[in-house]
């Protein structure tokens, strides 16, 4: 069976997964100007970017020979929890031969999940798959320590390009891991490559920190939000970002009361606003500001797909959060539509913003 | 004291129960006025520009009650009316978006959690929280709430004889009975949409209305059973999230397989974010069915001219074929 997998993010990860249960990978190209107009024909007009780029993406790995796609699904109550039945129904329309696995809130269905892994386990042992997503785990946790490294580098590198380039050789690095102890050795490789990297000094109240907050696949996959982390260290600043695949393990996959002590308290921050979780990353959002404010970051950008219907909820919020607490917040709204010269010149314009209540608050 | 309860969102719904809940209660209820272009012109001015229609219009009907001076303005937090299920985030957070974007509304929202099994919410515990608030005791809120689950009651009840949700509610409040539904009628239409789509006659422009003067018998959700309507998704891998939005696509389903319904007519609001997936399951679907299906989409741009022009020609393309096919038969 040749397995794909919806493109978001550090994609070596999930491709590491099922390459481990002995199935053939079709990893689904970077979206890419293609995907996205592909996936915009097929979808519902009004439906949010996310589904129609994770569309696109599916024919094209369809096109390169996928049989079976992979992908989580959801309980609701925002759009996403609805993906994969919306994308099946398309698909079959298209006329293209494909099976849709959606993994489901195990709670709800117990049972069916149990089936669905079986048949992913590919006839391995219950031992080997535990072992299998203990090096994936610790894989995802590694590369999100380097993304994170990388993040803060980025704003004071000598040769622009150069942290991004060394990015792109250490997936490929990761690509090889076979198990836990790779997955160490390699982060140490990586750590080292990095390390070479010459950076700008910059005295520490100097530095500019800039937090990135939103739905979380506009905040994950850089090829949809324009490279905004790249293009804010272009720019000078360090960046955040609120959501990374380690975190969304230890909150949605892994048993109760492990790892989730971080979500919790940033849930706990935005309660003020938003009192209950009504659906994708809202009240998320809305926390992750309040730490960042208190955590001293200069500005938060926040990101969501058009008509997101959580996060417009959130952007309704965001102005009162901003005065509260004090600090600058700016929200783009993706989608097919957006360019990639206006959002340069508002995310210089933030900047300058930003530069210019940090030389007032020094003075 | 006055609270007021905005004529927008599940006002079509629900305005019996509360309205006699909070009158029980020896308050004074201001509903504000109908939808006008102005009260949506100050509702676009409070709202983020992205987000659908029916919350710019409630965030214009909130503005409106708030000048009109009402104590507090009554927003519940629409999370769930059925096991599983919720509302769109938008009504979950309703409540946060008000208080939080409009001047002035802080501290006068009262926002209670609806969740509840049934779609009749009139359960004590939803509303106990505001006892404090209001000043009144936990006897006087079940007293109150149950002569409002009675109003409520009798309004879907004579809903379900084929009345709209504006003619129920016209009777619930003046004791006058709606005339019959029309009689002599050429096509049969199923009508899909939300209420407060479908009955606010700023947004919808009186499409029922519209319609009936065209001869044409008009059939809405609200207007079936709901367990009925219910059976229609259990072939459904996966349900919807949404309670209403659950029930329209049920509904478009009934429609589908009915005879006796000629065509189907879907109502959105622009920015609507469940209907963005209705739409396409119900426009897959109808090649399978076989039935005409037109969208409507409406905003606060829509031109009535335009609007009259394509149901027209969609009605007569319907009663054409069915014309022709007596002929043929």
């Amino acid at each position: 069976m040749k397995v794909a997998f919806p493109y978001m993010g550090t994609t070596v990860i999930y491709k590491k997964l099922i390459e481990l249960l002995g199935h053939d990978v079709v990893e689904p190209p970077e979206p890419t100007q293609r995907t996205i107009e592909l996936g915009v024909k097929y979808s519902p007009e009004f439906a949010c970017f996310p589904l129609k780029v994770v569309l696109g993406s599916y024919i094209e790995a369809v096109e390169l020979g996928a049989t079976t796609i992979v992908t989580s699904g959801g309980h609701g109550p925002c759009r996403a929890g609805f993906y994969g039945e919306t994308h099946k129904k398309i698909l079959r329309n298209l006329g293209y031969d494909v099976d849709i696995i959606v993994f489901d809130d195990y709670k709800s269905d117990k049972t069916g999940t149990i089936k669905k892994v079986r048949r992913l386990k590919n006839g391995k042992s219950w031992f080997y798959l535990w072992k299998s997503l203990k090096t994936v785990y610790s894989m995802a946790k590694s590369l999100d320590n380097i993304e994170k490294r990388i993040e803060k580098m980025r704003a004071y590198e000598v040769n622009r390009g150069e942290c991004t380039k060394a990015w792109q050789t250490i997936k490929t690095w990761f690509d090889e891991v076979e198990n836990i102890e790779d997955v160490r050795k390699t982060e140490g490789k990586s750590n080292k490559l990095l390390g070479e990297i010459k950076l700008i000094e910059v005295p520490e109240p100097n530095k500019i920190k800039i937090g990135i907050v939103g739905e979380i696949y506009v905040v994950m996959e850089q090829s949809i939000n324009l490279r905004i982390e790249e293009m804010l260290g272009g720019l000078g600043a360090e960046v955040e970002r609120s959501q990374y695949l380690s975190k969304w393990i230890d909150f949605n996959l892994l048993p109760k009361g492990i790892g989730k002590e971080h979500e919790l308290n940033i849930l706990k921050k935005g309660e003020k606003y938003i009192q209950e979780i009504i659906g994708g990353h809202a009240k998320q959002t809305v926390g992750h500001i309040v730490d960042y404010a208190e955590r001293g970051f200069d500005g938060v950008v926040h990101l969501m797909p058009f008509a997101c219907l959580p996060e417009l909820v959130s952007q309704s919020i965001i102005p009162a959060i901003s005065k509260e607490h004090n600090i600058p917040v700016i929200t783009l709204s993706i989608d097919e539509q957006t360019g990639a010269a206006n959002t340069l010149t508002r995310m210089e314009a933030f900047m300058d913003l930003i530069k210019s209540i940090k030389r007032t608050k020094i003075a | 004291m006055k609270i007021g309860i905005p004529r927008a969102l599940l006002y079509y719904y629900y305005h019996p129960l509360w309205k006699t809940f909070f009158e029980k209660l020896g308050f004074e209820v201001v509903t504000s006025g109908k939808t006008t272009k102005e009260l949506i012109d100050k509702g676009i001015k409070a709202s983020v520009p992205e987000i659908c229609v029916p919350i710019k219009i409630f965030n214009g009907h909130v503005l409106e009650l708030l000048e009109a001076g009402v104590d507090y303005i009554f927003i519940p937090r629409m999370m769930s009316t059925r096991k599983g299920e919720f509302y769109c985030p938008k009504f979950m957070g309703l409540p946060d978006m008000v208080r939080y974007s409009i001047p002035g509304a802080k501290d006068k929202i009262l926002f209670p959690k609806v969740t509840s099994l049934t779609d009749d919410i009139s359960d004590f515990k939803i509303y106990s929280e505001m006892g404090e608030t209001l000043g009144v005791s936990n006897k006087q809120i079940k007293a109150a709430l149950l002569d409002g689950q009675k109003a409520w009651i009798e309004f879907r009840r004579i809903t379900k004889e084929g009345y709209t949700a504006l003619e129920v509610l016209d009777y619930v409040e003046t004791g006058k009975k709606p005339q019959n539904p029309i009689k002599d009628y050429r096509v049969t239409i199923g009508l899909m949409g939300y209420v407060y789509d479908v009955y606010d006659e700023f947004v919808s422009m009186g499409i029922v209305d519209k319609l009936r003067e065209m001869g044409v018998l008009v059939e809405t959700f609200e207007m079936m059973d709901e367990n009925l309507l219910d059976a229609e998704l259990s072939d459904m891998n996966k349900r919807l999230f949404w309670t209403f939005s659950n029930k329209l696509l049920a509904a478009g389903y009934k429609f589908f397989k009915d005879g006796h319904i000629d065509g189907i007519i879907h109502v959105t609001a622009f920015g609507c974010g469940p209907d963005s997936l209705i739409g396409k399951i119900m426009e897959l679907d109808s090649n399978e069915f076989g039935k005409p299906f037109m969208t409507i989409r409406v905003d606060e741009h829509t031109g009535e001219n335009h609007l009259l022009t394509r149901i027209e020609a969609f009605i007569d393309m319907i009663y054409r074929e069915k014309v022709k096919v007596k002929k043929e038969a």
